[in-house]
């Protein structure tokens, strides 16, 4: 049974290229977290991106993440998929990490669709085998056709999402991390999509879904974290939490 | 073992593992280059035979070497050399050319490196082919040696892994380092016994010239495609190379591993 916890986790964001002179001060502001300086001559900047966050999934829990621009979302899905290592805190992962963000990485355009479905599918953690058996479904679902055949360099960018999502959603997740929902090409094919979309949440074990999308939120989520400039303010019911957004909203859109 | 010495070895292993991912991704990047060209990888062979057959028509006499001995020579040099330098230079793009794919999943890093190595393997596989024709062309059947070349391509391939994570962090971290390095590498071709004999020169610079680490690593490839055993120096220098540089490079790959993806 997967489960996902993190204690007291920090997370600190180097800036490579940025001279450190150029931030007088440490500034802390909503958006972002907190920049200051380290080192001997205080000569690295340091975002610090997410502060102390502490909770716990267990199987059948969808946890929706909400908050401004910048607040630490997508970075907070990136350190749980494994490309940023927390500085201090725990991160206890049992299960297989599935992270799907915005494209598809990987796809090469004079590559075909099949080759493409079949690297891509084993970035994604497919087994060869897994992959030829979900083959036929992944076909069906993207209506290319023979289309398949040819370099996806040739492909419209509607086609190219489609390929995309209908690989990306083909998988058997354990701990599904999605950024923002995944794009879906046309009207009627997005109606599609959205049904896909809604298997593969089923089939996973726990879901962390990022989005600015309080109705996606309040769809497919059972539980919410507010995150504000790297703090993860609150973590409830999504009534809860959409109440307190809405709260905290309301005076900046006042003023 | 430090939680960060773990968690490198555990890549350096999982990336191993997963070679039915870093096969394919090498064996579709050599399919690539086969696309729309008719000749595709084989466009590396035919400009190594072209530069192998005008050296050995130009360089030979001035040698005062018989075609005969200097053209194999040669030939078997700049294949091996092409192998190994590729393996340098390119190993300097390992991550920075990987950027989506490292920001976007959780693939151990070190995959990369495998599939570079694989990749630059199946090139020298292609280029063999030179090798392939000029014996047949001189009527040269290489000795029983030949079969040491399977074992020292393993140990050049094994260098060549930990070259590729140590090149791939340190370029990615400081982006002057590829020009550095590609400038250098040039220049080694110049004072590596590629194309001409080590017996040329002075016994004393010869001896000079056994500190050039990239000397053996060549010549365990290169000997055996000669038909003669390379040195036991030869072995001792490159297993020595790669036991200090597979430690170095872990000690790296511990202590920064973490911030590759920080500094794409």
């Amino acid at each position: 049974m997967a489960s996902l916890e993190l204690q007291n986790v920090v997370l600190d964001y180097p800036i490579y290229g940025a001279s450190a002179r150029s931030f007088r001060q440490t500034i802390f502001g909503r958006t972002g977290g907190l920049i200051k300086r380290e080192g001997e001559r205080q000569s690295r900047v340091v975002v610090r991106a997410l502060e102390n966050i502490s909770f716990k999934l267990e199987h059948g829990d969808r946890l929706g993440l909400i908050g401004h621009n910048g607040a630490g979302k997508s970075t907070l899905l990136r350190m749980l998929a494994g490309v940023y290592e927390p500085v201090s805190g725990e991160i206890r992962v049992e299960g297989r990490i599935s992270p799907l963000f915005n494209s598809i990485p990987g796809i090469e355009g004079d590559d075909t669709g099949y080759e493409n479905i079949r690297t891509c599918g084993m970035y994604l953690g497919m087994s060869r085998a897994e992959i030829e058996r979900k083959l036929p479904d992944i076909v069906d679902f993207c209506e290319l056709g023979n289309y398949l055949a040819l370099p996806v360099r040739t492909y419209s960018t509607g086609m190219l999402t489609r390929l995309g999502f209908a690989i990306a959603t083909a998988i058997d997740p354990g701990i599904l991390l999605l950024d923002e929902g995944i794009a879906a090409g046309d009207a009627r094919f997005a109606q599609r999509a959205e049904k896909r979309m809604q298997e593969l949440m089923e089939r996973a074990s726990i879901m962390v879904l990022a989005s600015h999308s309080t109705a996606l939120i309040e769809a497919s989520c059972n539980k919410a974290g507010l995150l504000e400039a790297g703090h993860l303010v609150a973590i409830a019911s999504v009534e809860e939490i959409m109440e307190t957004y809405q709260q905290r909203t309301q005076p900046a859109n006042a003023s | 073992m430090t939680p960060d010495y773990r968690r490198a070895l555990i890549d350096i292993i999982a990336g191993a593992e997963n070679w039915r991912v870093w096969t394919r991704m090498g064996w579709q990047e050599i399919r690539r280059r086969y696309r729309r060209t008719m000749l595709g990888p084989f466009w590396v062979t035919l400009s190594l035979g072209l530069f192998v057959g005008g050296m050995g028509f130009v360089w030979a006499p001035l040698f005062k070497v018989p075609v005969k001995d200097y053209l194999p020579f040669v030939t078997t040099g700049m294949i091996c050399w092409t192998f190994t330098s590729s393996i340098i230079i390119e190993g300097c793009s390992t991550y920075t050319s990987a950027e989506s794919l490292i920001k976007q999943l959780s693939l151990p890093l070190s995959m990369l490196n495998w599939m570079l190595v694989c990749r630059n393997t199946i090139v020298l596989f292609h280029n063999l082919l030179i090798a392939i024709i000029v014996y047949a062309a001189l009527g040269i059947i290489p000795s029983l040696n030949f079969l040491l070349f399977f074992p020292g391509l393993v140990l050049v391939c094994i260098n060549g892994v930990w070259m590729g994570i140590l090149l791939g962090m340190v370029s990615a971290r400081f982006r002057d380092v590829p020009q550095l390095v590609g400038s250098l590498v040039q220049v080694m071709m110049f004072v590596t016994p590629v194309f001409w004999y080590a017996s040329q020169l002075s016994a004393a610079r010869a001896n000079l010239l056994l500190y050039n680490p990239l000397m053996h690593l060549i010549d365990v490839i290169r000997m055996p495609l000669l038909g003669q055993a390379p040195t036991l120096l030869n072995y001792a220098v490159v297993i020595g190379m790669a036991l200090t540089g597979w430690s170095l490079a872990i000690f790296v790959f511990a202590r920064f591993r973490r911030r590759i993806a920080y500094w794409l």
